[in-house]
């Protein structure tokens, strides 16, 4: 998930900027269908990654050695007091 | 009641100073010569008198000659125009003042009078010490930490680093039973359910609560980049001064600054600042909030989402749209171009054709010229190629005829000069 999110931001950065490609005037017919399709590629994963998932949480403590050890937290409600 | 000083043993706790003073000028009068007491014994029995004769007590004065002692014990003077007292405060006291109060400070103070049995000398053992005037000794200590830390930079805006708009993770430190954690979690979960939730447990208020929390900075500062963690929540929910002041703690701000992602702090409070909050990359007023702060909005990126593909869509409509347009210009234009070319070559063939006709020997013929030609056939174009009676030929529009050259040749009535151009006029 943790890359999927990281991708969430550049999907939607790349989105922004084909948009603002598509309504330039001056642009092939074929560049702008591919531009298009790419698009709305971006536009679908994008809504699978914020559409998906329960909350995930891990707790952090301190190892013998002073490392850092994550373990899995089940749900929001049983974390919480 | 008996004479205090008849037996070498202590007064009974409690019982009234009043009585004994009515009986002093017996006693001082009545001192037994038989009976003599030691410093130690003597400061003994005054010490158990005064601290059983003095509850415990506030004085308000001036602090003077303030000395903490490598123990932790704190030695100093209370004083005002007239008098002054000795003071200690000791470290399980000392402890939890936020800082040392300074030289010549208005405080007020709770505590009960004893003797220094080994040196004689009365003091205050001081429990409680508060400044007084605005926000006291917390106030001070804060103004204190607030100029070193400004005079090393840490607190300066250009030093705060922007929230991540996707954090693949947010680590969150607060106690593990506090209202702070539902919060946030909540929140998260409402607005970005696919981030995910790293939770540090420490303690947020109390002694070594400031340490624990910097610790867990700390740790985080070693979780693996891949890890995740792309900023980090630091806070509690709201309470009295004395409950936040682990957030106002130098070790805890050092690590805020040396946190390798940005730092939200949410010290839930309504009027004061802490320097948590003054040195976090960005403050929350409540853990709620930076919830907010951390993680995008699902209901604002669908928004986009959805604005996004209308763009899309209507940008490509319009694009396609224009392509047939253009195309059906253009089969237009192709038409009208090879019209203009045809018609072009047409009137270019007439010209020619025109050009051809005139430039042709027939329509010198057909205009009424004769061609005269010697018997071989050649072109005889001088009076002097005509002899007397010699015979040649003469080419007409429809034939040719056979004639004889009569009388002489006479050169003025023929210029020399191309027949078909000659004869245009006569």
């Amino acid at each position: 998930m943790a890359e999927e999110v990281r991708t969430l931001e550049r999907r939607l950065q790349r989105l922004d900027a084909i948009v603002a490609e598509l309504e330039r005037e001056n642009l092939e017919l074929e560049q702008a269908l591919a531009l298009f399709e790419e698009g709305i590629g971006h536009l679908r994963a994008s809504e699978q990654v914020i559409r998906a998932a329960e909350l995930r949480i891990d707790q952090l403590l301190e190892g013998p050695g002073g490392e850092p050890l994550l373990t899995p937290l089940a749900t929001p409600e049983a974390a919480a007091p | 009641m008996l004479d205090l000083f008849s037996e070498p043993v202590p007064e009974p706790r409690g019982e009234p100073a009043r009585g004994r003073s009515a009986a002093a000028p017996a006693r001082r009068a009545g001192a037994d010569p038989g009976v003599t007491y030691t410093p130690s014994l003597l400061n003994s029995i005054v010490r158990e008198l005064l601290e059983s004769a003095c509850p415990p007590v506030w004085v308000s004065g001036e602090v003077t000659g303030w000395k903490r002692h490598s123990s932790g014990h704190c030695y100093f003077s209370l004083r005002d125009a007239g008098a002054q007292v000795r003071c200690v405060m000791w470290r399980a006291d000392a402890q939890r003042l936020p800082t040392d109060p300074a030289e010549g400070m208005e405080v007020r103070v709770l505590g009960a009078v004893t003797l220094y049995e080994k040196r004689g000398e009365f003091q205050l053992v001081v429990r409680e010490l508060e400044g007084s005037g605005r926000g006291g000794l917390w106030r001070l200590a804060f103004e204190k930490l607030h100029a070193r830390l400004t005079a090393e930079g840490l607190l300066a805006p250009e030093r705060k680093r922007p929230l991540p708009a996707f954090p693949r993770a947010v680590g969150v430190i607060t106690s593990a039973s506090g209202a702070a954690l539902h919060d946030i979690l909540h929140v998260i979960e409402r607005r970005a359910p696919w981030t995910r939730v790293v939770f540090c447990p420490a303690r947020v208020q109390g002694e070594g609560a400031a340490a624990e929390v910097a610790r867990a900075i700390a740790l985080f500062g070693r979780v693996p980049r891949a890890a995740g963690v792309d900023v980090l929540i630091v806070g509690r929910g709201g309470g009295s001064k004395e409950d936040l002041w682990a957030f106002n703690d130098e070790l805890l701000a050092r690590a805020i600054a040396a946190s390798p992602v940005p730092v939200i702090s949410a010290v839930g409070h309504e009027t004061d600042v802490t320097i948590a909050d003054l040195i976090a990359d960005h403050r929350a007023p409540t853990p709620s909030a930076a919830a907010e702060a951390a993680v995008p909005d699902v209901r604002a990126l669908e928004r986009r989402l959805a604005d996004g593909r209308e763009r899309l869509e209507r940008a490509v409509r319009r694009r396609a749209g224009r392509a047939r347009d253009d195309a059906t210009r253009a089969g237009a234009a192709l038409e009208d171009t090879l019209q203009e070319l045809v018609r072009a070559r047409r009137e270019r063939l007439a010209r020619a054709a025109a050009q051809l006709e005139a430039l042709s020997p027939l329509s010198a013929l057909r205009r009424g010229y004769a061609v005269p030609l010697s018997p071989a056939g050649r072109v005889l174009r001088r009076a002097q190629e005509f002899a007397p009676g010699a015979p040649f030929r003469l080419r007409v529009l429809d034939g040719t005829l056979g004639c004889r050259v009569e009388g002489e040749a006479g050169g003025e009535a023929a210029p020399a000069g191309d027949p078909l151009e000659r004869t245009g006029d006569g």
